[in-house]
């Protein structure tokens, strides 16, 4: 007879009075993962002021949410957030749980992890079902994909970075069932996040770019070079570039990506006014979304990219700066609770 | 005070675009990389120095690795840690990070009472980040990952900050605890040809399986919950979706796509 | 019987010179390209990471260890800047007279300054009539008192405006055979650094002239016996001196294997890297060959050094060998890199400026094999 199987789940993180994106794009996933097993799909939310949290989730995928909201949690508390996460793991059973790699998920999946004995992969790119029944997690590695499964301990664990997955259309009218979690008093903590404080973004560097912007011969002089430095200013990306841009003198050697320059590994990569060469695109590792911009219909980088635009970057690139800008002061901001 | 550093013996980045995938056996390459200190376990090691130098302390460097990680761990001795002691043994092989950290825990509590482990937060060839926080959670510590800077010590009570998203967070820690350490933590101070003679009389200890004093089947493979089933070598190629419409369409369609992959 | 392997302990030596050149010393390579001067905050670098102290013993201060590290520190240097390579072996190649035949006085007066890299150090023996030939030399002594009186000029002398402690080598005024050697500090009155070279490569290593005029130096300067000083400098030249240019040429024919290699991968002809090309590697193989066979003599001479054994003609072999090889691996180097390698931007080029300066350090290779000539004909 076949085990019954446990829900999908996802721990989900709030920002303020917001659901983080990650979140909802882990929760359009699990959504998939847990219709593939014929199982709920169901997220965990702890937090302070989560009411409109929790229906976000339900619009977004979940059966069920979790909810554990009490003041001294507005603030991520490892040794709590654990605790709790931990018990309800150890209580509903859940197949398959998903985190954010977020600053938040790369310290408390490895706790739960730990506590619960389970296996867990980091900074999968993808997520499929293998023939066993088991959950696949692919991570880039070495220019290629590695695939890992936990078979024998429950639940999978696997962190997943923003911008793999794709939030499912909010659905408001899905109806789904909130559940409040007891949440332990306040006690005295080993180790208690105090405040949590907002900077200006530094200086990238291109190796550890989140974003990273790549500008080529396209950009056709100095003065086109700086508007290229201006978009990934705009995107707060760092900053690369091709050879041709090295040998005319716009940008340093130290800024080359390519066999003989650096190797980067963004989350995303934006190629303008570059053809795609070999030596240069090899320097591009395990991105997860590739697009570009070059005026040549025919240019090899559009074999290499998700999405491309034909245009020359000169006349394209200082359209996409202002309407950047203009998306960016539309945006609402929700004022974080205050701790007291 | 003592602290227990733990470093990783890893492949030298520098050298390590040599490993690839092979297309037709689906393994990788063998290549003769040499090993270095992982990064970040040098900015956690110099974490540990500074202590030594201005209040006194006594440093424990712990690797678990193969053999020829005996330099790595010598390396760090030269670099001016007290006691150094390598894991090594045929069954700690193919851990994952789950079996790393148990074998490191039981490492670490053989070796000793101790106040403060500090670990890099990331090795390079790995890079799960998990290794630190499980070495917390099986010795029951509090635990603070992805540390910038310590803001002050009063005895066993410390403030730290901690990377955050767009900035940082500020946690009050009481040891005994474990920190993770980021590279803007502080600069890793140089080899020396002095640091290297003093190291000359300091001996390594070697610990294997039945030292460490654990079952088989916890560390090693047999102790990892995850394997890895399959590596396949990833073609450049990819379906491009080409922007139709004038250009101001063409942009605003573009802006789109970078909201939802959360950059703007 | 033999045993080619460095030992773990040296492979650390290496790593710590290695990391070292590639973090404190490569910055300083473009503005010594550009100014042909030295930076203070180089040598400052120097003295910081113990390099002066390598061959000091313990007790005044240095590392104590020997010629094989010595060697290993100045190739990894040399690899990165063949300027600052060769101004740190003239800095040991001053120290040595004092550390062999320096009395006690004068070992605790200089060694411990020397070694923190607060103060450094040369040997002048090399004049306009005496280069290949020391006893064409014109600079002479006089006694006077218990001082000694110098006046002459000196050509060609690394380190001459920023070394502080001058071992000099002189003939006696009334004996053309008898030379003595001096140690001459920076500042004393009648002795100053005048003209310096601008050198066609390792641009950075200061090169100059130093004048004496009447310079009166106390007896306790002699270095070793009175009229016995050609012994003093020529073995510090012979095996310091030679020793030295080794680990500098060695260091930079690596620099130009390394970048050769880069290179023929990256440059794509025909669809495919040259270093697919038959010439291409034709000409790495030869630089390979040719990196081999150096170290092994160079780390035989330098061992035999360490032993306490005669290795002056074992380095006359290796600095011939050397020198020339690192020359022939320059040229390969730029070749290899077609037009790109007569680009200043790309390092190949200095390698060739820097490599045949290489050849009249410390004895030319004509000189070298007189010597190897003399050694087999014995």
């Amino acid at each position: 007879m076949k085990k019954r199987l446990g829900p999908v789940w996802v721990m989900a993180e709030q920002r303020g009075c917001e659901v983080e994106t990650v979140s909802l794009q882990l929760l359009g996933k699990a959504r998939r993962l847990a219709d593939e097993l014929g199982v709920a799909c169901e997220s965990v939310i702890l937090g302070h002021n989560l009411g409109e949290a929790a229906r976000r989730l339900i619009a977004g995928g979940a059966d069920r949410v979790f909810v554990g909201d009490a003041p001294h949690l507005a603030l991520y508390q490892s040794l709590p957030y654990r605790d709790i996460l931990c018990a309800l793991v150890e209580e509903h059973k859940p197949e398959i749980l998903l985190l954010g790699s977020t600053f938040l998920g790369r310290e408390l999946a490895p706790l739960a992890a730990a506590r619960l004995k389970t296996g867990l992969a980091a900074h999968c790119t993808g997520l499929r079902h293998d023939k066993d029944g088991n959950l696949e997690q692919q991570i880039p590695a070495y220019g290629g994909l590695m695939s890992i499964v936990c078979p024998n301990r429950r639940p999978q664990m696997a962190t997943v970075a923003k911008g793999v997955f794709k939030a499912a259309e909010p659905d408001e009218n899905r109806k789904g069932e909130i559940v409040p979690v007891r949440v332990p008093g306040e006690t005295e903590l080993g180790v208690r996040t105090l405040e949590i404080v907002q900077e200006a973004p530094p200086e990238i560097e291109l190796e550890e770019a989140d974003v990273v912007v790549c500008g080529g011969a396209g950009a056709g002089s100095a003065e086109g070079w700086e508007i290229v430095r201006e978009l990934a200013v705009a995107l707060g990306a760092a900053l690369g570039c091709t050879r041709p841009v090295v040998d005319e003198g716009w940008a340093p050697l130290d800024a080359m990506i390519g066999q003989s320059g650096k190797m980067v590994s963004p989350r995303v990569y934006i190629g303008v006014g570059l053809s795609g060469e070999q030596q240069h695109m090899v320097g591009v590792v395990g991105a997860q979304f590739m697009a570009a911009v070059n005026q040549d219909p025919k240019s090899a980088i559009f074999q290499q990219v998700d999405l491309g635009v034909v245009e020359d970057c000169r006349k394209f690139l200082p359209v996409l700066i202002e309407k950047i800008k203009a998306f960016r002061k539309e945006r609402t901001f929700c004022r974080p609770p205050s701790v007291s | 005070m003592k602290i227990v550093v733990c470093v990783k013996a890893v492949p030298d980045p520098k050298e390590i675009c040599r490993i690839r995938i092979d297309p037709v056996s689906k393994t990788l390459t063998r290549c003769e990389v040499p090993l270095v200190v992982n990064l970040l376990d040098k900015h956690a090691l110099e974490a540990a120095l500074a202590i030594k130098e201005s209040s006194g302390a006594f440093v424990t460097v712990l690797s678990m690795g193969p053999p020829p990680a005996d330099r790595i761990v010598k390396e760090c001795m030269s670099l001016g840690a007290d006691r150094g002691i390598l894991l090594s043994d045929r069954a700690f092989a193919g851990a994952d990070a789950f079996a790393t950290a148990h074998t490191l825990a039981r490492g670490i509590e053989k070796a000793g009472p101790f106040d403060v482990i500090f670990c890099g937060m990331a090795s390079s060839d790995g890079a799960t980040e998990w290794v630190g926080p499980q070495i917390a959670a099986f010795l029951d510590l509090p635990v603070v990952t992805m540390v910038r800077k310590f803001e002050s010590r009063q005895g066993d009570r410390w403030l730290v900050l901690a990377d955050w998203q767009n900035g940082y967070r500020r946690v009050e820690v009481r040891l005994p605890a474990l920190f993770t350490v980021t590279r803007e933590l502080n600069r890793p101070r140089a080899l020396s040809f002095s640091g290297i003679l003093k190291a000359r009389s300091k001996t390594i200890e070697h610990w294997d399986l039945s030292s460490l004093g654990v079952s088989a089947d916890s560390v090693g493979a047999q102790g990892s919950p995850t394997l890895v089933t399959e590596i396949s070598p990833v073609e450049n190629r990819r379906d491009a979706e080409m922007l139709r419409g004038t250009l101001e369409e063409k942009a605003d369609q573009f802006v789109s796509r970078l909201a939802e992959l959360g950059i703007v | 019987m033999i045993d080619f392997t460095f030992t773990e302990e040296q492979d650390m030596f290496r790593k710590a010179a290695r990391e070292f050149a590639e973090t404190r010393v490569a910055p300083f390579v473009p503005e010594m390209e550009k100014t042909g001067k030295v930076p203070p905050d180089l040598v400052k670098a120097l003295g910081e990471a113990e390099m002066m102290a390598i061959t000091i013993p313990e007790q005044y201060g240095g590392l104590g260890l020997g010629f094989v590290a010595r060697m290993i520190a100045l190739e990894e240097i040399s690899r990165i800047s063949v300027a600052t390579g060769m101004m740190l072996q003239v800095l040991a190649l001053g120290i040595d007279p004092i550390v062999r035949f320096g009395n006690e006085a004068q070992k605790k007066k200089y060694l411990p300054g020397l070694a923190r890299g607060e103060r450094l150090a040369t040997v002048a023996v090399t004049e306009p009539t005496g280069g290949s030939d020391p006893t064409g030399g014109r600079t002479v002594y006089s006694k006077d008192g218990t001082d000694y009186v110098i006046t002459g000029r000196k050509c060609f002398i690394t380190n001459s405006h920023i070394a502080d402690v001058v071992t000099l080598l002189a003939k006696d005024e009334n004996d053309p055979k008898a030379f003595s050697a001096f140690i001459v500090e920076k500042g004393t009155p009648g002795f100053k650094a005048t003209h310096e070279e601008h050198k066609v490569g390792m641009k950075g290593c200061n090169t100059g002239e130093l004048s004496l005029e009447k310079c009166r130096v106390p007896a306790e300067n002699l270095v070793g016996r009175e009229g016995k000083g050609l012994r003093v400098t020529m073995s510090a030249i012979g095996d310091v001196g030679r020793g030295g240019m080794v680990g500098c040429a060695l260091g930079l024919h690596t620099a130009c294997l390394e970048a050769s290699l880069k290179f023929a991968k990256d440059r794509i002809l025909y669809g495919k890297p040259i270093s697919v090309l038959q010439t291409i590697q034709n000409k790495l193989a030869e630089m390979k060959i040719d990196l081999e066979a150096g170290r092994l003599l160079a780390y035989r001479a330098a061992a035999m050094q360490d032993r306490g054994e005669p290795s002056s003609n074992e380095f006359a072999v290796a600095k011939y060998f050397t020198t020339e090889t690192a020359q022939k691996a320059a040229k390969m180097a730029v070749d290899i890199h077609g037009g790109y390698g007569c680009m200043e931007e790309y390092a190949v080029s200095r390698y060739l400026r820097d490599a045949f300066v290489l050849g009249p350090s410390a004895g030319t290779s004509d000189i070298m094999k007189v010597i190897i000539a003399r050694w087999v004909l014995a």
